[in-house]
């Protein structure tokens, strides 16, 4: 694949074509050259995330040139891309979580801690570690555990208000408006993947010592401002909600909607975790999931998963 | 209706005069609740002002002593109800009428007892009615609100027509009675389905549970009714008095042994490991073995089952032995919803789970603690003292002392 056709003029710098520069033959003139465009406009870095989705390049580009092998990275952005071209209704989010790649370096799970600004006792995404076996003969492996996305999600039929339900891309949301807080979702979870928000924050033991320490209100103005789960903006205000409600990874819809992957396959450092559309046969998840060494949590349930294990 | 033969103890203040205020046994009641009420304030203004944070409860026990409470209370209502009302309308055994205002009045307040535990389980209380505005009647708690709710009115609608009725409302009193039956049941098996339809709990998912409720909350409701005819039956020297308590003893030793018998055979079955399932075993064992088995042996077995039972059965001609069994087998009973509830989710769903992100609340060990238990005194002090007041100011036991002296 070649970034042939879609590499921006030399005007519009984005990021990757900044590092590219820096990176690469004519690093020093690209450089330049950049930091000369981000003098005269701060805010192009900014701009090139709020592009719309139809402006994207549609095809992976290569940090090495043209021609240059792609990282996974940049493949699963262009298909996700192409994703967003359909209907909604037409994409089938899965995620491919490659066992033998995951180094258990727990990024995933601080990454989705810090886009969904997630409070104390409220995780989405921890990583299992296992053990097993006796020495000599021992083996260890880690075991990312994101919401599974159950095409037939136990979950949903247990609300009693239809608090949450199966968007037709495939993802279990919350309506956290309406969540009532009973916690049937979190008992009939197989995979324990909701949690419940109890209104915790990091900063609330926190002393104020003005102008000896960083204290409480200014240190958890980051955990006040919002997060935006799905699609909406949740400031952590009292006990408003998610204060109270059940909670859960949503494949960081927000972020998908924008056309970025989801933080926490952003930031795997061995790229184990994959995203994309299953339902286009080129993708690299689709292609994932047909492989024999493939396996799902827990399928003995019936639940059909949405996120394969790669063993 | 003859006029009341009412003795000073009957009456109400009102009645009585001004000056007339005399203490009475069932103020204790009084007493009781308001002394809960105190002990558990400091719980119920945790409650309150930081919703579940300082509960025990976590996200992998999202369930815990609130919610065991719940159900037992359930059983308890719905079980005391629906043996009082088969017995009386069914069963035809209409000497049971002075107790009836009574039975009547303390269902109604372990249902409001139960309903304020239940919202202040929620993460949002004040959003209870979304489950009468959204409801998905796919969901077993839609259900369960649903129906209890419609249970409440039922039984205020009783309740008034027994302590304000007349000879004209009876027939509709009647009716009601009837329609409570066929609620009553439903709503018991549907308290046992919200577990029951969990197919990731194995030892909640099996179709016995929901029938399981229903014998248990029979036998804990029929000693329930043992115990009000004990407590409240106007003449104790009659000699009525000690055959329906001979027969009511009767009943219950039958339903605890046939609930045991039943819960046995349930139990053996799932311990097969042959080709059973060795999570549903260890949720058993966790019951039978586990750091709270003394919560099962010597409060169900032992207090709940053997002693009532022993008793029952070698003296049911002498009520206060009956009355005791009686209580002892009603209040233990409450060991049985909480081995129900809690055992089942302290059982790791995925191992490693708790030790992958640690925080007190993704911890997989749950012990109730001192606010949850001061909340749930303040709840009890609150029906305590609903129960001592209705019982001091309305008319439930100078009603049946008319009755009786008809």
């Amino acid at each position: 694949m070649t970034s042939k056709d879609t590499v921006k003029p030399a005007s519009e710098v984005t990021r990757r074509n900044f590092l590219k520069g820096l990176m690469g033959g004519a690093g020093a003139a690209a450089a330049v050259a950049a930091f000369e465009a981000l003098a005269d406009n701060p805010t192009v870095l900014l701009a090139q995330d709020n592009n719309s989705v139809a402006n994207y390049p549609a095809q992976a580009l290569s940090s090495a040139g043209e021609g240059g092998p792609v990282d996974v990275l940049e493949r699963m952005r262009a298909e996700l891309r192409r994703a967003l071209q359909k209907p909604s209704a037409e994409r089938r989010w899965v995620m491919v979580i490659d066992l033998r790649k995951c180094v258990g370096c727990h990024a995933c799970t601080i990454s989705c801690v810090a886009e969904n600004k997630l409070p104390p006792g409220v995780v989405y995404r921890p990583v299992i570690e296992e053990e097993w076996g006796t020495y000599p003969n021992v083996g260890r492996r880690f075991v990312p555990r994101p919401c599974m996305q159950c095409e037939n999600p136990p979950c949903v039929p247990v609300c009693p208000v239809g608090a949450t339900y199966t968007n037709e891309e495939g993802i279990v949301e919350m309506n956290y408006e309406r969540c009532i807080g009973c916690r049937y979702c979190i008992t009939a979870c197989p995979y324990s993947a909701r949690v419940t928000d109890f209104g915790f924050t990091y900063t609330q033991d926190m002393p104020e010592a003005e102008g000896l320490i960083l204290g409480q209100a200014q240190a958890d103005d980051y955990e006040r401002a919002a997060n935006f789960e799905y699609g909406k903006s949740y400031p952590r205000e009292g006990r408003n909600s998610p204060v109270g409600n059940a909670r859960k990874c949503h494949f960081c819809q927000h972020r998908i909607l924008e056309g970025a992957l989801p933080a926490c396959v952003t930031t795997c450092i061995g790229r184990a975790t994959l995203f994309g559309d299953a339902n286009d046969p080129d993708s690299l998840v689709a292609k994932m999931i047909a492989r024999p060494n493939v396996m799902r949590l827990r399928e003995e349930l019936g639940t059909e998963p949405r996120v394969y294990y790669l063993v | 209706m003859a006029q009341a033969v009412a003795s000073p103890e009957s009456m109400s203040p009102a009645e009585g005069g001004r000056g007339a205020f005399k203490l009475r046994w069932t103020d204790i009641f009084i007493v009781l609740g308001v002394i809960l009420l105190i002990v558990g304030a400091g719980g119920m203004a945790q409650r309150l002002t930081q919703g579940l944070a300082p509960t025990n409860l976590t996200s992998y026990v999202p369930w815990g002593l609130w919610v065991g409470f719940y159900d037992y209370l359930v059983w308890l209502e719905v079980g005391s109800l629906l043996t009082f009302t088969a017995l009386f309308y069914l069963v035809g055994m209409t000497v049971l009428k002075p107790v009836k205002p009574v039975v009547l009045f303390t269902g109604f307040t372990v249902v409001l007892m139960a309903l304020i535990i239940v919202l202040l389980d929620l993460g949002h209380p004040e959003r209870f009615w979304h489950v009468l505005l959204y409801p998905d009647f796919g969901s077993m708690i839609t259900w369960m609100v649903w129906l209890h709710l419609a249970y409440l009115i039922v039984l205020a609608l009783e309740l008034g027509l027994t302590l304000f009725g007349n000879e004209r409302t009876e027939g509709l009193m009647k009716w009601l009675s009837y329609l409570s039956l066929p609620m009553g049941l439903a709503l018991i098996i549907v308290s046992g389905s919200i577990f029951g339809v969990i197919a990731t709990r194995p030892l909640w998912n099996t179709a016995s549970l929901p029938l399981m409720f229903l014998i248990s909350s029979l036998a804990a409701g029929s000693g329930l009714l043992t115990l009000l005819v004990v407590l409240f039956w106007p003449d104790k020297q009659d000699e009525q008095y000690r055959q329906i308590v001979q027969r009511l003893a009767r009943l219950t030793s039958v339903l605890l042994a046939g609930g045991v018998f039943a819960a046995g055979v349930i139990g053996f079955t799932m311990l097969y490991q042959g080709s059973g399932s060795p999570v549903r075993a260890e949720g058993i064992n966790l019951i039978l073995s586990g750091p709270f088995a003394w919560s099962f042996w010597i409060v169900h077995i032992l207090l709940g089952v053997i002693v009532p039972l022993v008793l029952m059965i070698s003296m049911p001609r002498r009520p206060l032995m009956v009355g005791i069994a009686a209580f002892l087998s009603t209040v233990t009973f409450v060991a049985v919803t909480l081995n129900v509830v809690i055992p089942v989710l302290v059982t790791p769903e995925l191992e490693g789970l708790s030790t992958a992100f640690v925080d007190p609340k993704l911890d997989v060990n749950y012990v109730p603690n001192m606010m949850e238990w001061m909340t749930l005194s303040f709840i009890f002090g609150l029906g305590s003292l609903f129960y001592g007041l209705g019982l001091r100011f309305l008319p439930l036991q100078s009603r049946h002392q008319e009755v009786n002296h008809d």
